[in-house]
Parts: C-alpha cells; sequence; structure tokens
C-alpha cells in the first residue's frame, strides 16, 4: 500500500518535471537542464565511489568523452547510434582504466584518476592540432534545450533504478564491506577486484552519456570546455554534501550546490574559484558524512 | 560433511626471512587441531596461506580433494574454508547484522532476503549476540566483536574453520564460553584449526597438535605427549627449561 504511494507520487513527480520545459522560461529550461546534468553525475559518481571510498577525479575525462563522441561523430552516424558508440567507448576506457588502477588504494588513487583526466585532455588537444589541424568542433544538431533536458531526465531516472537496485542486493552490500575492509570482504567470499571494476565501469559509462547528451547544447566545443577538471570537483562536492552513501543524497547535494553556483558565477565570476574552494572545506569540516547523514544525527540526537 | 585438509611442503620467504620452511600436516574431517609455537614461528603465515590471503612459494594446500594452493580468499571461501583474524576486524559501516549477512550472501551457498535475516539471526542466537543484529559493531566490546567476528565466519558455512588467536585477550570466564563454543562447533561436524597460545584452550580442545618454531614443525601428535616434548619446551621457554 504504501510502496504504491510511493510510486505514483514517483510517477507524478517525473511527469511535472517532464512538462517542466512547457511551463518555464527558456532561462528557466537551461537552469533545470544543467541542473539534472550535475544531479546524474553526482548519482553516478556515488554509485562507485560513496560505498566504496575510492575518490575519483576521473568525473570529467568521460564527460568530455562522451562530448568530444557527439561532436566528432555527430554528422557521420545518427544520432542514437552516435551516444551508442560514447557509451561503448566510455566502456573501454574504464574497463582498461579500472583494470590498471583500482588496486591503487586511498590517495594514489585519486591522484591517478585526476592526472587520467589530464592526460585524455592533453592527449585530445595533441591529436586535434596535430592530426586532424582543427582545435574546436561545431555541433549542429537539431536539439532545442527541452530535448536535451528530456534525454538527461530519462537517463536521471536509469540512472536512479540502477543505483536503487544495486543498494538493496547483495552487491550493495559487499560495496560497503569493500569500502570498509577489502581483505575482510575477500574472506566473506565477494570477489572484490571484479565487484569495483564493474561499478566503475558502470558509472563512467553513465557519466559519458552525461557528457554526450549535453555536447549539442554548447554547438561550439574545445578540449578546455569540456575537459575543465572543476566538472569533477563540482560533482565529488555535490556528492559528499548530499552524503555519497545514500540513494538520494547527491540529489539533496546538487540541487542547492548547482543554483549556489549558477548566481556565483553569474554575479562574482572573478572570485568564482575562491568561493569554490571555501565551501569545499566548509563541508568537508562540517559535514564529513553530507546533509542527510546530519539529519538522522539531529533526528535521533532529538529523539532520544 | 566431508573436508580433509592436507598441507604438503609448504613455502614462505619474505625477502630473506624464510618464515614457513617445508610445513607439511592434514586436519581430519571433525577434527580440531592446534596450530602451536613461538610468537614469529609462522603460524599465521600458514593460517594466511590456507585462507588465500597469502600465496605460498612452494608446496601444496589441498582441501576436498581440491588444490587450493593458487586460488583467490573469496574462491577458498567458497570451497568452505573461513576464518576470523588475529586482531578482530569489524566493518565498522555495517551493523552486526550486515556483517554476518554479508557472509551468508557470499559464502558457500547463496541466502539473500527473508530467508538470509532468519539464517542471520540463528548464528548470531549461537554466539550469544541473539536479538542485538541492529546494534553497531563500534559499540560492541571486545569479547562481542569476537563473537560477531565467528558469527561472520560462520555464516559462509564452512567445513573448516581457520580460528586464528580467536581465544586470545578474553577473561577466564570469557575463555570458558568461548571453549565450549568451538567445542560445540565440533559436536556439529566441523573441522577447526586452530592457532593459540593458551593452553588451557588446546588441552581442552585439541585432541592433536603441530608444533612449529622458526618456520618447521618440530612435533605433531597428540596434545598431551606433543606439550611434554623436550624440543617443544625448549622452543617456548628455551633450552634451560628442556
Amino acid at each position: 500500500m504504501k510502496q504504491t504511494v510511493f510510486i505514483l507520487l514517483g510517477l507524478a513527480v517525473l511527469a511535472l518535471l517532464a512538462a517542466a520545459p512547457y511551463l518555464l522560461s527558456d532561462y528557466g529550461t537551461a537552469l533545470l537542464l544543467g541542473m539534472t546534468g550535475y544531479i546524474t553525475l553526482a548519482t553516478a559518481w556515488a554509485m562507485f565511489s560513496g560505498p566504496t571510498r575510492y575518490v575519483s577525479l576521473a568525473t570529467v575525462a568521460f564527460f568530455g568523452i562522451g562530448a568530444y563522441t557527439v561532436a566528432v561523430l555527430s554528422e557521420v552516424l545518427p544520432y542514437p547510434l552516435v551516444l551508442l558508440v560514447a557509451a561503448l567507448i566510455g566502456l573501454t576506457v574504464a574497463i582498461i582504466v579500472g583494470l590498471s588502477t583500482l588496486r591503487l588504494a586511498g590517495v594514489y588513487f585519486v591522484i591517478f584518476t585526476f592526472g587520467l583526466a589530464e592526460l585524455v585532455r592533453q592527449t585530445v588537444t595533441w591529436w586535434e592540432v596535430n592530426v586532424t589541424e582543427t582545435l574546436g568542433r561545431y555541433i549542429f544538431l537539431p536539439f532545442e534545450g527541452r530535448h536535451i533536458y528530456w534525454q538527461l531526465l530519462a537517463l536521471l531516472v536509469v540512472t536512479l533504478l540502477i543505483s536503487w537496485w544495486i543498494g538493496r542486493s547483495r552487491y550493495g552490500l559487499a560495496l560497503k564491506a569493500i569500502g570498509d575492509d577489502e581483505t575482510v570482504a575477500e574472506h566473506a567470499g565477494i570477489n572484490v577486484p571484479g565487484l569495483k571494476l564493474a561499478l566503475f565501469a558502470i558509472s563512467a559509462t553513465i557519466i559519458t552519456l552525461v557528457g554526450a547528451i549535453q555536447a549539442p547544447r554548447w554547438t561550439y566545443i574545445e578540449p578546455s570546455i569540456v575537459f575543465n577538471p572543476t566538472v569533477s570537483f563540482l560533482t565529488l562536492i555535490m556528492a559528499l554534501l548530499g552524503g555519497p552513501s545514500k540513494l538520494w543524497g547527491p540529489m539533496v547535494g546538487a540541487i542547492p550546490l548547482f543554483l549556489l553556483f549558477e548566481w556565483l558565477s553569474a554575479n562574482f565570476p572573478d572570485h568564482f574559484s575562491i568561493l569554490l574552494g571555501a565551501l569545499f572545506i566548509m563541508i568537508v569540516f562540517f559535514m564529513p558524512k553530507g546533509i542527510l547523514a546530519k539529519l538522522e544525527d539531529l533526528r535521533a540526537g532529538g529523539a532520544s | 560433511m566431508n573436508g580433509r585438509l592436507e598441507i604438503t611442503g609448504l613455502k614462505k620467504r619474505f625477502g630473506g626471512l624464510t618464515a614457513v620452511n617445508g610445513v607439511s600436516f592434514a586436519v581430519e574431517p571433525g577434527e580440531v587441531i592446534g596450530l602451536l609455537g613461538p610468537n614469529g614461528s609462522g603460524k599465521t603465515t600458514v593460517m594466511n596461506m590456507v585462507s588465500g590471503a597469502l600465496r605460498a612459494d612452494a608446496g601444496s594446500i589441498r582441501f576436498d580433494g581440491v588444490e587450493l594452493t593458487r586460488l583467490k580468499p573469496n574462491k577458498i571461501a567458497k570451497h568452505g574454508v573461513a576464518r576470523t583474524f588475529q586482531l578482530v576486524r569489524p566493518l565498522p559501516t555495517l551493523s552486526v547484522a550486515e556483517n554476518v549477512l554479508l557472509s551468508f550472501a557470499f559464502g558457500r551457498k547463496r541466502h539473500w532476503g527473508r530467508e538470509a535475516q532468519m539464517l542471520v539471526e540463528e548464528k548470531l542466537e549461537f554466539v550469544g549476540l541473539g536479538g542485538r543484529g541492529g546494534e553497531e559493531v563500534g559499540n560492541l566490546t571486545y569479547i562481542d566483536q569476537k563473537r560477531m567476528e565467528l558469527a561472520r565466519a560462520l555464516a559462509s558455512e564452512p567445513k573448516l574453520l581457520l580460528l586464528d588467536e580467536w581465544l586470545a585477550g578474553l577473561n577466564p570466564s570469557e575463555l570458558r564460553i568461548g571453549i565450549d563454543l568451538v567445542r560445540h562447533l565440533q559436536g556439529l561436524g566441523m573441522s577447526v584449526l586452530l592457532v593459540e597460545h593458551i593452553m588451557e584452550a588446546v588441552r581442552a580442545l585439541c585432541s592433536r597438535c603441530v608444533v612449529m618454531s622458526a618456520g618447521e614443525v618440530i612435533a605433531s601428535g597428540e596434545s598431551e605427549a606433543v606439550l611434554k616434548a623436550p624440543q617443544v619446551i625448549s622452543a617456548y621457554l628455551g633450552d634451560d627449561h628442556a
């Protein structure tokens, strides 16, 4: 009974969100589009990094791979096929990277993933300058903001469903165990390297698709735009703020932070980086487990 | 419940140090056997090779007719070998019940859902943590964390249990409870390999013992006889006492 109410409520919210472009101004739709993109990124990031605590800064590597694939192939292949190719490239890169890095622990993994994002950016730049002799590409796809928004909304729903399914399956428990103690997890019968690789690959494929779907929005792209490391940092901090170990955590963090960043970059474009850094420190300092865990603590404290 | 463990010619080197040098012994099905020796004699290294945490340089470990020597810990767990750790290793973000549930979900058979929850409660009851599944592991006392770790090892439904100083650090009354628990397991037909320093426990539980010193087996056989053997006494206490 209660479950039915939840499903109906969820569908109603989804219908409202799908209808939003008809109710909002173009600016409102654009805002919603960007927000949906970041919610999806943060949810996909937390799917792997939340329970396992492998902090990845490679988000923008995959995001950029997705965007660049669309830029290169959009006039060669039909659009759905372009998305498929982008997803496959993202998946392939994730598997190669995963096989070579997931044995790294803690800070080494963080540094490697950050390095990876830079490596991909420099490689694409080098290729464009020396081989194709074009830095920057135009994307001409007949999409308006609402078309992109609907695709992102669908991807977000799928991402949440995958995340929800993992969370209630035995693999969700296994991922948390891996985050706590990989040796114990292995001795309990879990194929630790295999599970980490699978989750990293799923997460990276979704992130690639976010980049691919959003690409037509910019019309013109170049490596410094789609491989901007700020995307990785924003995704990370959104997930951390909400609480990366909860299904709704990344969303709870992404909505206010996205709006705040929009406002900051519109009003204080020169000081954006400084304010971002300060915010980063404050969140880690005051709410290391995220808003949702903080609320639970407060509720538990009030009850007792 | 068959489950014979057969170790032959096991060797392990760490750099220039030979930690285990040609160790051979067997654990018969349903037997509780003690693996003894002074600190640094290589007992835990043997345990780690049996459970797959370390890979042997030479020799073989066969269990139930299966060669375990090159297998990863998760595969070994699925073949029916479970362990506890010398220092308790609870998973802090999981509840007590979830710690145990993990082994049911990925152990020898796969249990999940309502059925698994009932099995978890049974195991918690067995080790004396009945009704406490919802607690955080960090809030458990030391003995209760040890109980939880035993329940977690049992939840993978092993045929052979490796207990690495599981009884260490318990007070006398807790020790009696611990010994009773292990004896109960033997009654259920499980084989147990016990690394232990507490002689009271070894005498109470183990029909046979294997004693190691400096990486080699120096004595093995009936517990009473082995514990009186001069080479065992000198390994523990020095030559003057032999």
